[in-house]
């Protein structure tokens, strides 16, 4: 969040308008994880994980960004991860996405 | 004080080049388009004249064209133009793949990102400005002579004639 504080510089309409911007693709992409296949679409899974993980880093969500890396990499590698695990990153964002409709308020 | 500097940033990933395009043009660099997917890049590449271009690795969430392919045909049509590939992939065989297909530059995004792109830009701007005075300076040179060799024929016409 450092970033977008900065860029931001105390303007709270402008802070508010690069939440806005991460919540447009943070959202969709939550649901599109809630709903994969865990047994049939690793790929589409590792994909989504790619593109999120440098977003969430950059609103500094350690956790998030630490828990796709992780499992991107893993995949990439030709692993699999499991239900509970891909349940686990839809914790992180969905807790993450709560958070940044706090501050919207 | 502004850069003159003209910047792409290809990426489908649209927030985080929003914020990274207001983080450039916050650190003076004036001129800074984006692109969401090579394509729509490419067919601008001509008109505009783009001097660096930060560009995705991956693209794959827009348009058909990866980030090597990009790279590729912005070296074919415009050899000089500055190539900083921005990717998610911490890979030294990535980048080092990139760096042999003729990108100038390799940044993993991460916290540091932006400031790195910054970074990578402000060597290019220097170079340009470098450039720059070189050519003023040769242009001076120039002058100083023709005034030199003017003057001197001036004076050897004024005693040829007297």
């Amino acid at each position: 969040m450092e970033i977008i504080e900065r860029l931001s510089a105390g303007d709270p309409e402008k802070k508010k308008y690069y939440i806005r911007l991460f919540l447009d693709t943070l959202e969709p992409e939550l649901e599109n994880l809630k709903g994969a296949d865990v047994a049939a679409e690793q790929e589409p899974i590792r994909a989504i994980m790619h593109k999120l993980k440098s977003q969430v880093q950059t609103i500094g969500a350690k956790d998030a960004h630490a828990n796709m890396a992780k499992h991107e990499q893993h995949i990439k590698s030709g692993g699999r991860i499991d239900q509970a695990e891909l349940d686990e990153t839809c914790q992180l964002l969905s807790d993450l996405i709560e958070n940044l409709q706090e501050l919207l308020k | 004080m502004s850069k003159h500097l003209k910047v792409a940033l290809v990426d489908d990933d649209i927030p985080n080049t929003e914020v990274l395009r207001d983080f450039l043009i916050r650190n003076g660099y004036s001129h800074v388009d984006k692109y969401h997917d090579g394509e729509s890049f490419l067919e601008s590449l001509d008109r505009f004249d783009e001097r660096a271009v930060v560009l995705d690795f991956d693209l794959s969430g827009g348009g058909d064209l990866n980030g090597l392919e990009v790279l590729e045909a912005i070296k074919e049509r415009s050899p000089s133009t500055h190539v900083v590939f921005f990717s998610g992939q911490d890979s030294l065989e990535v980048a080092v793949e990139s760096l042999k297909n003729g990108a100038d530059d390799y940044i993993v995004k991460s916290n540091a990102a932006f400031a790195l792109v910054k970074t990578s830009l402000d060597k290019v701007y220097d170079i340009q400005v470098l450039k720059l005075n070189e050519r003023r300076s040769q242009r001076i040179s120039w002058m100083m002579a023709i005034g030199w060799m003017s003057t001197i024929a001036a004076v050897a016409l004024y005693f040829a004639g007297k």
